[in-house]
């Protein structure tokens, strides 16, 4: 018998989060195991979806308006196929500051995920909040927290003592909130810490012109190596104004660096991994967070490093692996 | 357990909390708890409200002083009900305020905020005719900074899930939670219901009616507006990294109402100059106030003028001109 073929739908191919996570999810023995998975890159701009060779057709897609059209195509030319799709973009936090007809966003989302057998959240505070607004219904909604290989994470050696080296790691775009996180660094009063940013995108000048009133601040660009960037600091700050999941954290949580988050969406998620979630609002709460973590010595977020990535890796697989499983069982079954 | 909780801070209040309690204790929703949260008052607070445990809705917390957010805060968290309700210790709440609240909440699944217009009271609990008539639908949060539609802290019933989702555990305060920010001890629900609106999908909404009696006090001196001016910034510096772009955005405009609003403040207590003052201010932050209430701003200006050309105050021609009357004069911003 011929293995069934899950067809990973992207909307670019450029090395974020997403991509990572698809690769990995692809690189998994025991999901190759299961069935044969092959990734195709969707234009955005396309009105209607190709007919397409599937069993399972997996959307990592962004969903908008603009996309809406092809997604309807894409279960209409496919109507035996299991559709699933992955919200790996929106979420509570996204919505109170971007949305400014939630009505009409929400409408938006309902539509979209309609189309699909099952709506996969990468949070559980993501799938809480689709939840409680009705925008999926809790039998087609699971959870599967996001993953990418965290093994080379998890061969740096922890730091010792107290840290020195911060780090701020992503896109330098708005939503990484780097720009409030430079302005609370600048009132920790300890000359010998420093702040690394690791990442490029829209926001650059901005961070620069920020960084340059403070010597202890450093921008240093994109590492396409993310392992090499983790080597460098002690510590992870992760002060996004929104998040789905937030690997960064994971990954420095497998490297054994403290890692502290703000209190949003699906960085909440990580606190049970050992991530310190800041409490309350303002760059002030960064300030105190980063000085107490400066001053006062703290025990590991992670006691073993690769006992995390392996189980983190595991669970991953085992909940994908169930999912797939499922799915391919209804598809097996014969229309009623 | 009830379906609401109504939380009465209270602190030095025993000349009014006597009749907002029996305006709680009236309302024709009759499944709720009253919390009144004594802050450390030095009077006969704890005396007055005493006799009104009779009644075992109501619960009494005696705490050392805190504030006014902190009165909230701990009046929230001893809640127990789903739905959540202030009322300060010397306002009035109209007989069906919460039957309309809670009606209105139980409409919508998604609405975290219901509020009302107010009408405001003097010292013998008599209208005034000054109103507050807030919009009541479409709130998103540049008009929440703008305008503030919620009015005043007596005027809001949430849902606790919504309340839930705010709060935070401020460092040194052994894990207690904050609603209202504490730090604040003016400003502390404007903060409250942006922090809301910019951090949480939860809509806010009004309904129709002035079902709150909002008691105003003596007229406040320039120091005092001042502070309030300052508080208000203060809140504005702490929500502003939330959301940058929003604020660039939107905060020149919500300052030229802040001033609007400290001017007729001004022309209210017959000081004509800082009216002016004020009004320039107002004028060099954004234009918003002239094209979006032209009514409410040119009035001003005129006021400020006459008052500043005849030192003679022309409050009682500008309310004839004006009615409804609608100058705002109370310790809130409008």
């Amino acid at each position: 018998m011929t293995k069934p073929i899950v067809l990973h739908l992207l909307d670019d191919v450029t090395p974020g989060g997403v991509t990572r996570v698809v690769d990995h999810l692809m690189a998994s023995p025991v999901l190759n195991a299961q069935a044969v998975h092959h990734r195709r890159v969707l234009n955005g701009n396309r009105l209607s979806a190709p007919a397409m060779q599937a069993d399972i057709i997996v959307s990592h897609l962004t969903m908008s308006w603009r996309n809406l059209p092809m997604l309807i195509s894409l279960r209409a030319k496919h109507p035996n196929a299991v559709l699933i799709h992955v919200e790996h973009s929106y979420t509570k936090s996204f919505t109170a500051l971007n949305v400014t007809n939630r009505e009409r966003f929400f409408t938006l989302l309902r539509t979209g995920f309609a189309l699909f057998d099952q709506v996969v959240a990468v949070s559980r505070a993501q799938g809480n909040w689709l939840v409680t607004r009705g925008l999926v219904a809790q039998d087609r909604l699971q959870v599967i927290r996001s993953a990418v290989d965290l093994m080379g994470f998890a061969a740096l050696p922890a730091p010792s003592g107290v840290p020195k080296v911060f780090g701020a790691i992503g896109r330098l775009h708005e939503q990484k909130g780097f720009d409030g996180l430079i302005a609370a660094f600048a009132k920790v009063d300890a000359p010998d810490i420093r702040l690394k940013v690791f990442g490029e995108g829209p926001m650059q000048a901005t961070l620069e012109g920020l960084a340059a009133a403070d010597p202890r601040v450093t921008l240093e660009g994109f590492r396409p190596d993310p392992v090499q960037a983790m080597a460098e600091i002690d510590a992870l700050l992760v002060p996004s104004r929104w998040e789905a999941f937030g690997l960064v954290a994971q990954e420095a949580l497998a490297a054994g660096r403290m890692t502290l988050v703000a209190p949003i969406d699906g960085l909440l998620d990580q606190e049970i991994d050992g991530a310190r979630v800041v409490s309350g609002l303002g760059n002030s709460v960064w300030t105190q967070a980063i000085t107490a973590a400066c001053t006062v010595k703290a025990g590991p977020s992670v006691v073993n490093q690769t006992d995390m990535a392996e189980r983190q890796k595991q669970r991953f697989q085992k909940d994908w692996s169930r999912l797939f499983g499922e799915a391919l069982q209804k598809e097996m079954q014969p229309a009623a | 357990m009830p379906l609401a909780s109504l939380v009465v801070p209270a602190f030095n209040v025993e000349a009014t909390v006597a009749e907002t309690l029996r305006s709680l204790l009236a309302q024709s929703f009759r499944d709720f708890e009253v919390l009144v949260i004594d802050d450390g008052s030095t009077d006969r607070t704890q005396a007055v409200v005493a006799p009104f445990l009779e009644d075992s809705r109501v619960r009494y917390v005696k705490q050392a002083n805190r504030g006014l957010a902190g009165a909230r805060n701990r009046g929230i968290e001893e809640a127990r009900a789903p739905y959540v309700g202030f009322c300060d210790a010397d306002d009035l709440w109209a007989p069906d305020k919460l039957s309309r609240h809670i009606a209105h909440l139980e409409s919508n699944p998604r609405l975290g905020l219901s509020y009302s217009g107010s009408a405001m009271i003097d010292e013998n609990s008599r209208p005034i005719g000054i109103n507050q008539s807030p919009a009541l639908k479409r709130i998103d949060s540049a008009h929440i900074l703008k305008r503030n539609p919620v009015g005043n802290g007596s005027a809001a019933v949430l849902r606790r899930a919504a309340l839930q989702e705010i709060a935070f555990y401020p460092l040194g305060a052994d894990r207690r939670a904050s609603y209202f920010d504490e730090t604040f001890r003016q400003s502390e629900d404007i903060e409250c219901w942006l922090r809301l609106s910019l951090t949480t999908d939860w809509d806010i909404e009004g309904i129709p009616g002035h079902l709150t009696l909002y008691r105003v006090v003596g007229d406040g001196l320039s120091a005092q507006t001042e502070r309030q001016l300052a508080s208000w910034e203060n809140v504005i510096n702490k929500l502003r990294p939330l959301h940058p772009r929003f604020f660039a955005q939107h905060e020149g405009a919500a300052r030229a109402y802040q001033y609007r609003y400290l001017a007729r403040r001004a022309v209210s207590s017959g000081r004509g100059i800082d009216a002016m003052r004020y009004l320039r201010l107002s004028w060099a932050q954004s234009a918003e106030p002239l094209w979006a209430e032209p009514r409410k701003t040119l009035i001003t200006w005129a006021a400020a003028g006459v008052l500043r050309m005849f030192k003679a105050n022309p409050m009682t021609a500008v309310r004839m001109l004006s009615r409804p009357a609608d100058l705002t004069k109370g310790k809130d911003f409008q």
